[in-house]
């Protein structure tokens, strides 16, 4: 997929891009309002991850010039502005999704993972990982074209894994994603570890390989070594 | 004490003590004139005595009279010096008067003491005149004047009550803006008519205060929304920057431990920096909107969200759930039920419980804990907590900040070991 990486904050930046960069990805940055619009008038790109503050201008005007030459990239605004009505006119605009500051990449790149889906859609709502495959409009899953019932967090969890494969997911970027903002409720996150372990057992009893793999106490892997 | 009384007592003494004093010297001027009066009748009485004696040298007979007397006394010859002098005047009514018997009464009077001398007889005059009449007059002077007194008095206190309240009218309409000045509120206080000096400049001056008060308030809060603001970019640096570091693996049992630290330690910043933001904008009423919605539901998917956390730390959940359907902000509510439920698992022990009751008027969340009442009045303060506490400190401010945002009352009791918290819609 190619991507465009529209944020200010080098530190910021660079880290995106090395965590989408892998083979059969382009990644693309823009450090600036004017560079950002240069390229966004001469390329066109499978997502866009559009910073809202930018010297130079408004990441709206950017999603607004998109939007009016009817270019179909898909956009994320990541923004520092954690407010509905900021959220609402980004949506309004066309955006694709919006997601606030700070965030964990591997929740960045779920989210861009599901807006490409949702763009090269291609008749097809399945998506396929070896002998996973996964219906994302029935959110059911089959291995080897064997039903795997998976209750609605463990669906998340596997969608989240998929979307994030290679990667190490830390235990709170899961818990974040599943349990949202109630997650700060509870001291540690060891007990994601019982759902982990019964989405592998699921998996592993429907014939699948074991693609989830803890690391160091720290997070998961979901991958094919 | 109360202005008006305070204004009356010193007001209504002052007359009192003015009006006593021009009493006595009116009375005593008076008094002077009609005895002045009186001493003028008695030496015309004296004068006709000496030209009687004069022109008849012979004692003039002596009619008994109702307020006039006249005794002749022989007396040594030098003996008698003329004199006025306050005397009693013996008055003998007639039957009539005296009804049964003669009865002797004694007036005041005012007597000259005089001589005559009678051919070679010295005698001693006393001529006394009854001062009854004074005595009647004076009285009903010193009535009057008393029971002007008096009316003055009644006047005085009377126009003094219904004029200072008037006049006080637009002080008392300011304190009642002042009670009710709510320094969030961004209406300016109304400056109530007026149209006296003094309290145009007290309104001026409350109303410059007050703006004042509220721009340093509004500085206050703008800092702080600034500094949480600018306090996001770095600490998703750091986010991004662990979630990279993760990608590198081969970490060591001790990394990998502190790596576990500071993704706590950033995910315990950034919630308290979103707490942060959030206060300041449910403070600065930022977030508008309402729509129906049904709160058992609302509670219900909350209920089914947290599950498996209830799960982890055991607690026996017990749920009753009436039909309540509310007009309100959805996404405050939300932030509101996920403070309270947070608050009361966070600070539950391992196997305890958890009561949620919504009824018809109030949504009531009992949690069992420690086993000691927090003080009422410190439960609902920023970074109030418990020193074992992973929270924010800001939760059940922020709940706070919401009820009174969205009209409810949020109030909390201790119980049977049981911590209450009850939203009062």
């Amino acid at each position: 997929m190619k991507l465009l990486i529209v944020e200010d904050e080098k530190g910021l930046r660079e880290s995106i891009e090395e965590y989408f960069a892998e083979a059969g990805n382009i990644c693309e940055t823009a450090s600036s309002f004017a560079e950002a619009l240069a390229k966004v008038s001469l390329y066109r790109y499978d997502c866009i991850l559009l910073d809202i503050t930018l010297p130079g201008g408004n990441g709206i005007d950017i999603l607004k010039t998109i939007k009016q030459k009817e270019y179909n990239d898909g956009i994320l605004i990541i923004s520092a502005k954690n407010s509905l009505d900021d959220r609402l006119e980004g949506l309004d605009l066309g955006a694709d999704d919006y997601l606030v500051k700070p965030f964990h990449l591997s929740e960045l790149r779920a989210r861009v993972s599901a807006i490409i889906r949702r763009k090269s859609f291609n008749g097809s709502n399945i998506l396929l990982f070896n002998e996973i495959a996964i219906d994302l409009l029935a959110k059911s899953i089959k291995v080897k074209d064997q039903a795997v019932k998976l209750t609605r967090k463990e669906y998340a969890l596997l969608l989240y894994f998929v979307a994030n494969k290679g990667k190490v997911v830390s235990k709170n970027a899961i818990a974040e994603h599943l349990w949202g903002d109630g997650i700060d409720m509870v001291n540690n996150f060891d007990f994601i570890y019982s759902h982990i372990k019964n989405l592998r057992k699921k998996l592993l009893e429907a014939g699948c390989n074991d693609y989830i793999h803890a690391t160091y106490g720290m997070g998961y892997k979901f991958t094919e070594q | 004490m109360k202005l008006l009384s305070k204004y009356n007592r010193v007001t209504l003494v002052t007359t009192i003590v003015v009006m006593l004093f021009t009493g006595i010297i009116y009375y005593v001027a008076i008094k002077l004139i009609l005895v002045e009066d009186i001493d003028k009748d008695l030496a015309v009485e004296e004068h006709e005595i000496f030209e009687y004696v004069r022109i008849n040298h012979v004692l003039p007979q002596v009619f008994e009279s109702e307020d006039q007397q006249i005794h002749f006394e022989e007396a040594a010859p030098g003996s008698v010096k003329r004199d006025y002098l306050d005397t009693l005047f013996r008055n003998f009514p007639s039957e009539h008067h005296g009804r049964h018997h003669r009865h002797e009464v004694f007036e005041s009077g005012r007597g000259l003491i005089s001589s005559v001398a009678v051919g070679n007889k010295y005698y001693r005059v006393l001529i006394v005149k009854s001062t009854v009449e004074t005595e009647d007059l004076l009285t009903i002077i010193f009535g009057i004047t008393a029971g002007v007194i008096l009316l003055l008095l009644l006047v005085l206190f009377m126009t003094n009550r219904l004029l200072l309240n008037r006049l006080w009218q637009p002080f008392h309409n300011l304190l009642k803006e002042l009670r009710s000045f709510n320094l969030s509120d961004p209406n300016a206080i109304p400056q109530p008519e007026t149209n006296i000096d003094e309290f145009k400049e007290l309104n001026q001056a409350v109303s410059a205060m007050s703006s004042r008060v509220k721009n340093d308030y509004k500085d206050l809060k703008t800092f702080t929304e600034n500094a949480s603001h600018e306090l996001l970019t770095p600490i998703a640096v750091i986010n991004s920057k662990l979630d990279t570091l993760l990608q590198t693996e081969h970490f060591s049992d001790q990394q990998s431990k502190l790596l576990n630290d500071l993704y706590s330690a950033v995910s315990r910043l950034t919630r308290l920096n979103q707490s942060l933001l959030l206060l300041v904008k449910i403070e600065n009423r930022l977030l508008e909107g309402h729509k129906n919605i049904n709160l058992a539901t609302v509670i219900d998917d909350l209920v089914i969200q947290f599950e498996e956390i209830f799960n982890d730390k055991q607690l026996n959940v017990n749920v009753e759930l009436g039909e309540k359907e509310l007009d309100t902000n959805p996404y405050l509510t939300d932030v509101l039920l996920n403070n309270l439920f947070s608050n009361a698992i966070r600070h539950n022990y391992q196997g305890g419980k958890i009561n949620i009751k919504l009824r018809a008027n109030q949504l009531v969340i009992e949690n069992t804990g420690d086993d000691i009442a927090l003080k009422p009045e410190q439960v609902f303060k920023r970074f109030s907590k418990s020193s074992s506490s992973e929270g924010s400190g800001l939760g059940l401010t922020i709940s706070k900040e919401i009820c009174e945002n969205l009209g409810f009352e949020l109030l909390y009791t201790f119980k049977n070991g049981l911590h209450i918290f009850t939203i009062s819609f």
